[in-house]
C-alpha cells in the first residue's frame, strides 16, 4: 500500500485577492487517521471544500488514489468514494432523518443503489451504526445538535466512503458525547476508511490522530505526530499569539 | 410524501368522473373544464422543476408558446395532423429546455426565476418577428368544433402529467430532486449529479407544458406572440402550484381546481372587485398556509387551529 | 449629434431608472425580500406628488419629502404588520405575497384614480438649455439631480450613520445583530419603509418625464429587478451606474432597433450578465 490515498500538491485558493490557501502539500496513506487543526481562519474547511469539490483550487494538484481529480464536479468526486461532513451542518430540512441518509446511500459509492427499498435498509443500518435509529422519522430540522453530529456522519457513511472528511463533528459536545464519536470514528477506520480529521478539541485529536498537520493563515506550518506537534513552538504561537519579549 | 392507496383509489375514482363531464351537457361548464384542466397540467409540470426540485420557473411559458407555436406551424404551414403538430411542439419545447436549461440552471433562487422570465420575453419576441410564425398577427389554425375532444386529451394529459409526478416522488430520481432543492451543496457532495437532474426535470417540465400549448392553440384555433407567450401564465400556474401544494403529488392539481373556481364565481358576481379579492385571497394564503393546501389538509388533521399559529411561528421574524 | 443627444437623454433618464433599482436593492439584499409590487410603491409615489400638485399647488420637488415621509409610514406599516411574519419563508413566497399586495394595490388605484394618463406638468415643464450644442430640459436634469442626490443620501446613510451600520449588520447577520441590541422587526420595517420612500421618490420624478397610470407598476418593477441585479443588491452607486447603463442601452435600441425590442434587450442582457458573472460574486439565495 504505498499510493497514500490523497496526496495534496501545493493547493492555492484565493478569494477576491485574500489567499485562504498558499501552497499546500501533505498527503494521507490508506487506512491512516490525519489530524488537521489550526486557528479560526486557518483555512481548515476550505481545504475540505477543496477535496470535496465544493470549491474550485486556483493552483495546485490533487489526486485520490493515484489519480487527479481536481477537475472533476463534486458528485463525481463523491461516486468514488470521497465524504464529507459540513462544520455549518446541512442535512436536507425538509426530510426525515431516515431520506436523508437514504440520499448519501442511493448517490453514494459509484453511482449507489437503484432501488429506494435497498437504500432504506442500508440506511437504517448506518442510523443504527451511529446511534440515530430511534429518529429515524423524524424531521431533519428539528434534531438538536449531538443528533445533528451524527446524522451528518451518518449521511457521509453512506456513500460508502474512501476517505471522510470530519469537519468539526465534535465542537459543542461534551466530554461523554466526544469519547463516543472517538470510538465511533475508530470504528469507521478499522471498516477500512482514511479519514482527515478537522477539530479544536486537542485531546480528541491526540487519541485518534496517526499524525497531525496544522493549517495558520493559510499555509502549513507544522506536521508530525500528535505529541511533536503540540509541543511545537510554532504551533504554540498560532494558537496563543506572539509571546511578548 | 408518499400518497396513501385510499388516497389514491379517491383522486383515480375523481378523475373517471371527470371524465363523463362533456355528458352533463352544460357547455359552460365543459368550456371552464377544459380551461381549469389545462391549467392543472401547466401547475403540475411546473410543480417538477418548481415544486420537487426547488427551481422557481417563471418562464415556462416559453415551453407553452414553443408548444402552441410548434403544433400551429406544423398544421398551418406544413399541413400536417394534428398529432404530428403536438409531438413538433412538444420536441421543441424540450430542445430548447435542454439547451438553455444547462447555463440558466446553474443559477440560483431569484436569479434564476428572472432569467427565465428574461427568456420567456426573448422567445416571445423572436416569434413575434418570425415569417412562418405570422410574425406579429399570428396564425389562425383549422377549426375543428369538438369541445368534447379537447377536454378529454386535456384531462388525458392530466392524468398522464399526475402519473409522472407519481412516479418521480416514489423514484431515486424524486429523492434527488428533493435532496437538490434542500441543499444543493450537500446534494452534490453526497453524490447527486446535479446539473443532469436539474435540466431533466426541465425537459420534463416543458414537455408537458408544450402538450397542454398545442392542444389550446387548435382549441382556440389561433396563436399570436402575446397570447402564447403570455407572462400572466406563468404567475398564475405558480400561484396554483404553491397555493396548492408544491412538491405533492396532487396539491397542484387541486390548487389548480379552486383558484379557477374563485376566479371564475369571483368574475361573473362581482366581476370590479374579483381581481382585488384574489390579490387578497393570495395574501392570506401566502401567510396562513405558505405550504399550501395539501399541507394544510394534513397539518389540521394533526394540529387543528394551532397549524396556523405553528405555520406563523416557523416563519416570522 | 444626434447620438450625443440620445446618449445625454438616455443618462439623463438613467439616473432615475437607478433611483428606482435602489429601493428594490435595499430591501432585497437587507431583507432578502424580492418587492414584485415595487412598481405598484412607485406608482402610488407618483400619484401622491401629482395630487399634492393639482389640489395643494405644492411644486412637485418641495412635494417630494411629504410623499416619501408618507410612503415610508406605508411601507414601515406593510413590513411590520405583514411581511415580517413571513420573512423566513422561502424566497417563493415573498415574491407571491409582494404580487398579491401589487394586484390589490394596481386595483385600488384604478378604483380611486380610474385609468386616465396623469402627467406632472409644472410651469417649467417645457424649458431646456443648450449646452455644447445639446439640448438639456430642465425638469430631467433636475429629475436626475434628485435620483443621483437621493442615492448619496443612503450611501451616506447606509456608511455614516448608526442606523445605517445597524441596517449592513442585519444584512450581514441577523443573529449578532441582535446581540447588538438591534430589535430585527422594528430595523426591518425601517429599511423596507425605506425603500418604499425611495420608491416615492421615484414615482414622483417619474410623474414629471411620463405618463403615471395605475398599471405603470408591472413594468417598472421589471426594470428595477433589472437594474437591482446589475447594479448590485446593496450598491447605491452600482444601482445608478447600472440605471445609466440601461438608460444609454433603451435609448441606442430605441433609436436603431424597433422601440418593440428595447424592453427585450435589457432583458436578454440581464440573462447575459447573470449567466457569464462568476458565481461567488452573488450573495447566496
Amino acid at each position: 500500500m504505498s499510493v497514500p490515498i490523497l496526496e495534496a500538491r501545493n493547493l492555492t485558493r484565493r478569494f477576491h485577492g485574500l489567499t485562504a490557501l498558499n501552497d499546500v502539500t501533505f498527503s494521507l496513506a490508506q487506512d491512516e487517521i490525519l489530524g488537521l487543526i489550526g486557528p479560526n481562519g486557518a483555512g481548515k474547511t476550505t481545504l475540505v471544500s477543496l477535496i470535496s469539490g465544493t470549491l474550485p483550487a486556483d493552483e495546485g494538484a490533487l489526486l485520490f488514489q493515484g489519480a487527479e481529480i481536481n477537475h472533476l464536479p463534486p458528485f463525481r468526486r463523491a461516486r468514488l468514494g470521497i465524504g464529507r461532513t459540513f462544520q455549518v451542518m446541512k442535512p436536507f430540512p425538509g426530510l426525515s432523518v431516515l431520506e436523508n441518509v437514504m440520499v448519501g446511500a442511493l448517490f453514494g459509492f459509484q453511482g449507489g443503489v437503484e432501488s429506494r427499498t435497498r437504500a432504506r435498509e442500508q440506511a437504517e443500518f448506518w442510523l443504527e451504526f451511529t446511534g440515530l435509529q430511534h429518529r429515524s422519522e423524524q424531521r431533519a430540522e428539528s434534531l438538536g445538535g449531538p443528533d445533528r453530529k451524527r446524522l451528518e456522519l451518518a449521511k457521509a457513511l453512506a456513500l460508502r466512503p474512501k476517505l471522510l472528511l470530519l469537519d468539526e463533528v465534535m465542537a459543542g459536545l461534551n466530554p461523554t458525547e466526544i469519547d463516543e464519536v472517538v470510538l465511533l470514528v475508530k470504528r469507521i477506520r478499522d471498516e477500512g476508511v482514511s479519514i482527515l480529521v478537522i477539530e479544536h478539541v486537542m485531546k480528541a485529536i491526540r487519541n485518534l490522530s496517526d499524525r497531525v498537520f496544522v493549517l495558520h493563515h493559510g499555509e502549513k506550518i507544522a506536521e508530525g505526530t500528535p505529541d511533536t506537534v503540540f509541543a511545537d513552538p510554532r504551533v504554540v504561537e498560532a494558537y496563543l499569539g506572539r509571546r511578548r519579549q | 410524501m408518499t400518497k396513501s392507496l385510499p388516497g389514491l383509489l379517491l383522486a383515480a375514482s375523481i378523475a373517471v368522473v371527470l371524465a363523463t363531464v362533456p355528458w352533463w351537457n352544460n357547455a359552460v361548464l365543459l368550456q371552464f373544464g377544459i380551461n381549469a384542466v389545462q391549467l392543472a397540467v401547466m401547475a403540475q409540470a411546473w410543480n417538477i422543476i418548481g415544486g420537487y426540485t426547488g427551481s422557481p420557473s417563471f418562464g415556462n411559458s416559453t415551453f407553452y408558446g414553443l408548444g402552441t407555436y410548434g403544433t400551429a406551424i406544423t398544421m398551418v404551414q406544413f399541413h400536417q395532423s394534428f398529432g404530428l403538430g403536438l409531438g413538433v411542439g412538444a420536441l421543441l419545447a424540450v430542445i430548447v429546455a435542454l439547451l438553455v436549461g444547462i447555463p440558466i440552471l446553474r443559477l440560483r433562487g431569484p436569479y434564476f426565476a428572472i432569467a427565465t422570465l428574461g427568456l420567456a420575453a426573448t422567445v416571445g419576441a423572436i416569434f413575434a418577428n418570425l415569417p412562418i410564425a405570422g410574425e406579429n398577427i399570428g396564425l389562425v389554425l383549422p377549426l375543428t368544433r369538438d369541445e368534447p375532444l379537447f377536454y378529454e386529451l386535456s384531462l388525458g394529459v392530466l392524468v398522464l402529467v399526475t402519473l409522472t409526478v407519481l412516479f418521480i416522488d416514489r423514484s431515486r430520481f424524486g429523492l434527488g430532486l428533493i435532496a437538490i432543492r434542500e441543499d444543493e451543496d450537500a446534494a452534490a457532495v453526497t453524490g447527486v449529479n446535479t446539473t443532469l437532474f436539474k435540466v431533466t426535470a426541465l425537459a420534463i417540465s416543458a414537455f408537458f407544458t408544450a402538450l397542454v400549448g398545442g392542444i389550446h392553440a387548435y382549441w382556440i384555433t389561433f396563436v399570436d406572440p402575446s397570447s402564447s407567450f403570455d407572462p400572466r401564465l406563468n404567475v398564475n400556474m405558480v400561484i396554483m402550484a404553491v397555493f396548492g401544494g408544491p412538491g405533492t403529488v396532487l396539491g397542484p392539481v387541486v390548487g389548480a381546481f379552486i383558484l379557477s373556481t374563485i376566479s371564475e364565481v369571483l368574475a361573473s358576481s362581482i366581476s370590479t372587485a374579483a381581481s382585488l379579492l384574489f390579490g387578497i385571497v393570495i395574501v392570506l394564503a401566502v401567510l396562513f398556509m405558505p405550504k399550501g393546501l395539501v399541507d394544510l389538509g394534513y397539518g389540521f388533521r394533526r394540529l387543528g387551529w394551532r397549524y396556523f399559529t405553528e405555520t406563523v411561528r416557523q416563519y416570522r421574524l | 449629434m444626434l447620438l450625443m443627444q440620445i446618449l445625454l437623454n438616455g443618462i439623463l433618464l438613467g439616473g432615475l431608472y437607478g433611483l428606482m433599482a435602489l429601493g428594490m436593492g435595499l430591501v432585497w439584499g437587507v431583507l432578502n425580500i424580492v418587492n414584485l409590487a415595487h412598481g405598484a410603491f412607485i406608482m402610488m409615489g407618483g400619484y401622491a406628488v401629482y395630487f399634492l400638485y393639482t389640489s395643494a399647488g405644492i411644486d412637485p420637488f418641495a412635494a417630494l419629502p411629504i410623499a416619501m415621509l408618507a410612503m415610508f409610514l406605508f411601507g414601515f406599516a406593510v413590513q411590520y404588520g405583514i411581511l415580517n411574519f413571513i420573512v423566513r419563508s422561502a424566497l417563493l413566497n415573498t415574491l407571491l405575497i409582494t404580487f398579491g399586495f401589487d394586484v390589490v394595490l394596481t386595483y385600488v388605484a384604478q378604483l380611486l384614480f380610474s385609468a386616465d394618463l396623469r402627467t406632472i406638468n409644472p410651469p417649467y415643464a417645457g424649458s431646456n438649455f443648450g449646452v455644447l450644442g445639446l439640448t438639456v430640459p430642465v425638469v430631467r436634469l433636475g429629475v436626475f439631480g434628485v435620483a443621483l442626490g437621493l442615492a448619496l443620501g443612503l450611501w451616506l446613510l447606509l456608511r455614516m450613520t448608526r442606523l445605517g451600520r445597524a441596517i449592513r449588520a442585519t444584512a450581514q447577520n441577523l443573529i449578532a445583530a441582535r446581540l447588538y441590541g438591534v430589535d430585527p422587526r422594528l430595523l426591518y420595517a425601517v429599511t423596507f419603509g425605506l425603500g418604499a420612500a425611495l420608491a416615492g421618490a421615484a414615482g414622483g420624478l417619474f410623474g414629471l418625464v411620463s405618463q403615471i397610470s395605475p398599471y405603470v407598476g408591472a413594468t417598472l418593477t421589471a426594470k428595477s429587478f433589472v437594474i437591482a441585479i446589475i447594479g448590485g443588491l446593496q450598491n447605491p452607486l452600482g444601482a445608478i451606474l447600472g440605471g445609466i447603463f440601461i438608460g444609454i442601452a433603451e435609448a441606442t435600441s430605441a433609436l436603431y432597433l424597433s422601440p418593440t425590442l428595447v424592453d427585450v434587450i435589457s432583458f436578454g442582457l440581464l440573462v447575459v450578465i447573470l449567466v457569464t458573472r462568476p458565481a461567488s460574486s452573488f450573495r447566496a439565495a
